[in-house]
């Protein structure tokens, strides 16, 4: 049974890496689409379009950063070895679900959001600071998710 | 076919590409002109410059609003996902070399000159090839169906040697056309666009057979299918005055072209105004959709607004050039 508790786990680090790194991978996508149409036009913008494409890039990095305290909490990190039981094993997975979801659909609709700033800033350079704004908005459910995967995290004893 | 999604690189190069339309500024300057070389000098300076200096004469500006025109169809359908989108912008002008072809080839059967220089490279098919299958009747390669409308044009004219009626058959094949590309492609703006400007091109219709003194029997041809506003309903408008066109009309949207013209007391105003408030409405209808970053529309309202553009250009320097009342021009402008 202590190998089903490691096995959850392990499921609950993978999803938080795999479901937010996959957000991020389509919003930086859909980020970078929008900025290579503008490039293509308009060569000099691409300072401000590397930093809005960049943006939804956090998303998976939230996510990483929520597996490496899932697995390091099991000790499969590293440390001493710790025994894991079912439903300490659940704790953790369910303990990885926000920043997995969240963090993927964040990372999308984050990525739309920079295009459409993107779009913004081809037109309107001048308005770069509110074309930052807008999708950073976006970022706070995603860290209010890794908070509460955090916190959900410390909260499981062993 | 392609989901929304896929047109960020579309719609974000399209954004890019709108800094290329002229601004209000540089139509004033048009208007604040002297004459057309000081107003061929101002439009040197925008991006129809490149195309100025490549023409022999300032009295080619035409041909620089084609070529930009050209460069702007040609880059767009390097990346529109879909082809419908600026087949139905550009099938006006396969239509319209098509006239051009056909009516040369009857006014030179019955001794007069073909127009060769009226034919536009705007067109969808190669104008080469057009020409080639037109004047060799082999229209087998002709695209959207025009293998079978061209030769259905030469047999009416032989038949009745009615070029309007040659006209009203070419006209169907357009709107018949740009309703079935719209229609296969999953975009309601696309399809509200077509609607629309088949309405806009009845009620333009409706002025100008009302002006003439049209009876309904005779006009019934000359309007049509695939608008929002029912044939038969555009059609009896043509025994009411046309002050209460808009009232009559006022369930459609097409309505809001007759709101703006009706202080007009005779149809000829009427109908200069007329055009402008069609144009205008035309570009608002697809101007909603700016707000969506992905909406394949926008390559419409892009297209359109080159359009637009073109026209208003032409409107001014032809104006210019044979020293119009500025006042006139400025009213003639579409969405500037």
């Amino acid at each position: 049974m202590d190998q089903l508790g490691i096995m959850l786990a392990v499921l609950g680090a993978a999803l938080a890496a795999g479901f937010a790194g996959s957000g991020s991978a389509i919003g930086v996508g859909i980020a970078g689409e929008s900025g290579a149409g503008i490039m293509t036009e308009d060569p000099g913008k691409f300072g401000l379009v590397l930093l809005l494409q960049a943006l939804p890039g956090t998303q998976g990095i939230y996510g990483l950063l929520t597996a490496f305290f899932a697995i390091l909490k099991v000790g499969l990190l590293g440390g001493d070895a710790v025994s894991v039981n079912v439903w300490q094993g659940l704790g953790v997975l369910f303990a990885c679900l926000p920043i997995a979801i969240a963090g993927f659909y964040s990372g999308i609709a984050q990525g739309k959001t920079s295009a459409a700033c993107i779009q913004m800033i081809a037109k309107r350079p001048e308005e770069t600071g509110k074309a930052v704004i807008l999708p950073a908005m976006v970022e706070t459910y995603a860290v209010l998710a890794l908070l509460m995967s955090i916190i959900l995290l410390n909260s499981i004893q062993f | 076919m392609t989901c929304s999604v896929d047109y960020g690189y579309a719609v974000s190069r399209l954004r890019a590409m709108e800094n290329r339309l002229l601004e209000p500024g540089v139509f004033q300057r048009l208007l604040d002109s002297e004459d057309l070389s000081s107003a061929i000098r101002v439009l040197s300076e925008t991006p129809y410059g490149k195309w100025i200096l490549e023409q022999q004469s300032e009295e080619k500006f035409d041909k620089a609003i084609e070529s930009e025109l050209l460069y702007i169809y040609s880059e767009t359908e390097r990346f529109v996902p879909d082809p419908g989108l600026y087949f139905i912008c550009r099938l006006p002008y396969d239509i319209h070399n098509i006239k051009v072809l056909l009516k040369g080839i009857f006014n030179q059967k019955e001794g007069g000159k073909r127009r060769m220089d009226l034919l536009t490279g705007l067109g969808n098919m190669p104008v080469d090839e057009m020409v080639m299958a037109i004047e060799s009747e082999d229209y087998r390669l002709m695209p959207f169906g025009f293998h079978r409308t061209v030769p259905d044009c030469v047999s009416i004219w032989d038949q009745s040697h009615d070029i309007l009626q040659v006209e009203r058959v070419l006209d169907e094949a357009l709107f018949s056309l740009q309703v079935k590309i719209a229609g296969e492609m999953p975009f309601e703006g696309v399809r509200l666009f077509v609607r629309s400007r088949i309405d806009a091109e009845n009620i333009r219709n409706l002025a100008r057979l009302k002006r003439m003194g049209f009876e309904a029997p005779q006009a019934a041809s000359f309007f049509h299918n695939g608008g929002s506003v029912p044939v038969e309903k555009v059609l009896s408008l043509l025994n009411e005055p046309f002050e209460g066109w808009e009232r009559f009309l006022s369930f459609a949207d097409v309505s809001k072209t007759l709101s703006s013209v009706q202080e007009h007391t005779d149809l000829d105003s009427l109908i200069m105004d007329l055009e402008r408030s069609i144009d205008d409405f035309l570009s608002g209808i697809l101007a909603k959709f700016k707000y969506s970053a992905f909406a394949p529309e926008n390559v419409l309202h892009f297209l359109w607004l080159k359009e637009i553009e073109a026209k208003n250009l032409r409107i001014l320097l032809v104006g210019i050039g044979n020293g119009a009342d500025r006042s006139v021009l400025r009213r003639l402008l579409r969405n500037v």
